[in-house]
């Protein structure tokens, strides 16, 4: 079942303009009601957004308005400057990108090395590993992180942001060899052998060969790693208190507090959001990638 | 590779999922035969946190309630992720910039996606849908307050939510549908849909297979999102099953670790039981490797 996943993978992430000519004759163009109906689902995925958009850039007063008014109000960016001077938003930012940031890089650091072996030594070890990083990817996870939580207080670590990236590492590593393993499998293995022979040592010619050629399925696995954390809300809830707090946790708790802390909450969303849309529409390519080959989502 | 350079190779990958994966999980195993509480030492209770998770009518809602909304939310993404796959896998020079749109609520934090998604549907902000249902002559609906419409917005936001993973992955399956084939069956005169139900579909069986399974293990997991949709998730009987983890073991200073650990174990029985078949192909694959 997984093969049959990364089978189709290339054609998908490479699009039409690829695809053999006879593939693309044959066809056909989509019918203006499909465009129309795909049209306005994408206005249907937006509407969250753009609803919530207007409402943090109303006058408080005007924002809770029942009907709500659409028109002949003077807008205003009051929330993003509430946001800004009344919390510790700021923190809170530098602590979510740090986060995401710390556990990028160590997610790839011990997860490169790994999937490469995993996908080089084909053995039951191999596929016992392979299974236990599945069934931990399907974990509830507070099953790992209320002990996680016990034992951060015992070790005098709860707080802060390295324990809670170091727990990110270890909750997204499965999600991250299994990624990476099945980039590594499409590279031939005649390629490191051929390596080896010109005198690479086994991690010289991983950091000379395999890295290079690897580097769109490293950026796929660091962007996905990257998003997951910047996403996370029950580790980070569970883990943090007030020194590490992460924007998702903050924006938790001002909800259901008063008008202006929810539009503030709203501003929060809002500052959070236009980076990750651009970053799908920048690495739209890569995300496809990942999700038809990592075969396990995160 | 010699064994040596494998165990090198993964050994830190492995030190880490040990140390942060296995021995928290050896501890949730542990706290749900238990007594305990957090900082302190637990006494051996045998079951009994099992049977009274199992007792527990709370708890039984809250699994009707997660299985209900699960059955639902998968079923209506299997059918619309195929049609949209089947709509983008039409489109050529406009395919980037729909997926692009397509992936945004998939990216997004849950909590802020479903932040964003309940001020649609809240009378504080307008009660936008409300009055595009009052529009078409419908009654006022209480999102937040009324069960059924509850459940109705959580799975809504469910499906908007994890849409775009379930189109992606369906689409990359089309993908791999030998063109001959649909060739074939138009030469034999099938209809659109006769093609699509007997030849693509059965074709594609696997990755629809491995969709189901992954966005069931997901929503069974459902709880970021029921922060905003569902403040009174407990009150009005809307609670999924991790959100009653996290109310009886961790929040507001609740410690009946063993129960919700106890729970935990449960959910991980019922994922494995989910697995095997995955776990049994993956052991295939390696056998044929060697």
């Amino acid at each position: 079942m997984l093969e049959t996943v990364d089978l189709s993978t290339r054609a998908l992430t490479t699009g039409e303009r690829d695809a053999p000519a006879k593939r693309r004759r044959r066809t056909k163009r989509a019918p203006l009601w499909v465009g129309i109906l795909l049209a306005l689902l994408c206005v249907l995925v937006l509407a969250p957004f753009i609803w919530m958009a207007l409402s943090v850039t109303k006058p408080t007063d005007v924002a809770f308005a029942n009907p709500p008014v659409l028109w002949g109000y003077q807008p205003t960016l009051q929330a993003f400057v509430d946001l800004w001077e009344t919390t510790y938003f700021a923190d809170y930012l530098v602590n979510t990108l740090a986060v995401a940031v710390i556990s990028t890089i160590l997610a790839l650091i011990i997860g490169i090395p790994a999937a490469y072996a995993l996908s080089r030594f084909p053995s039951y070890v191999s596929a016992i590993l392979l299974v236990l990083a599945l069934i931990f990817r399907a974990l509830p996870r507070f099953a790992v992180v209320l002990p996680m939580y016990d034992i951060s207080r015992a070790l005098g670590i709860y707080d802060t942001t390295f324990a809670l990236a170091l727990a990110l590492v270890a909750i997204n590593q499965p999600f991250t060899i299994w990624l990476l393993r099945n980039f590594f499998a499409e590279i031939p293995p005649d390629l490191d052998e051929a390596a080896m022979i010109d005198g690479c040592t086994r991690i010289g010619m991983l950091r000379r060969v395999m890295i290079p050629l690897m580097g769109p399925g490293i950026l796929t696995a660091g962007i996905f790693v990257f998003l997951f954390a910047f996403q996370e809300y029950l580790t980070a809830l569970v883990l943090t208190d007030t020194g590490s707090k992460t924007v998702p946790v903050f924006i938790a708790t001002q909800l259901g507090q008063t008008l202006p802390m929810l539009q503030q909450a709203g501003a929060a969303s809002m500052l959070l959001t236009v980076p990750v849309i651009l970053i799908a529409f920048i690495a739209q390519k890569y995300l496809v990638a990942g999700l038809s080959d990592g075969a396990v989502k995160g | 590779m010699k064994p040596r350079e494998f165990w090198l190779l993964i050994g830190p990958s492995v030190l880490v999922m040990g140390g942060l994966l296995v021995l928290p999980l050896i501890r949730t195993i542990q706290w749900s035969l238990q007594n305990v509480h957090y900082g302190t030492p637990g006494t051996f209770v045998g079951l009994s946190n099992f049977t009274a998770a199992l007792t527990d009518p709370r708890f039984g809602r809250a699994v009707l309630f997660t299985v209900i909304i699960t059955v639902i939310s998968v079923a209506i993404l299997l059918v619309l992720g195929y049609l949209v796959a089947t709509g983008v896998n039409m489109l050529t020079v406009s395919r980037p910039v729909v997926l692009g749109i397509l992936l945004i609520s998939y990216v997004l934090p849950q909590l802020v996606g479903a932040v964003a998604f309940s001020w649609l549907f809240d009378d504080n902000f307008g009660g936008v849908v409300n009055h595009v249902i009052a529009f078409f002559g419908g009654p006022k609906v209480l999102w937040f307050t009324d069960p059924v419409p509850n459940a109705i917005l959580i799975i809504a936001n469910t499906v908007w939510q994890m849409l775009p993973f379930a189109m992606l992955i369906i689409l990359a399956g089309l993908q791999g549908v030998p063109a001959e084939l649909r060739e074939a069956a138009r030469i034999d005169g099938a209809s659109a849909i006769q093609t699509h139900w007997n030849i693509i579909i059965p074709t594609i069986r696997g990755v629809l297979g491995f969709v189901t399974l992954i966005t069931i293990m997901d929503v069974l997991r459902i709880f970021d999102s029921l922060i905003p949709l569902s403040p009174q998730a407990q009150a009005i009987g809307n609670e999924s099953i991790m959100l009653y983890v996290y109310s009886v073991a961790f929040a507001n200073g609740a410690q009946q670790l063993g129960l919700g650990s106890a729970v935990n174990v449960l959910t991980i029985l019922l994922i494995l039981v989910m697995l095997t078949p995955f776990i049994r192909g993956i052991f295939k694959e390696a056998k044929v490797a060697r």
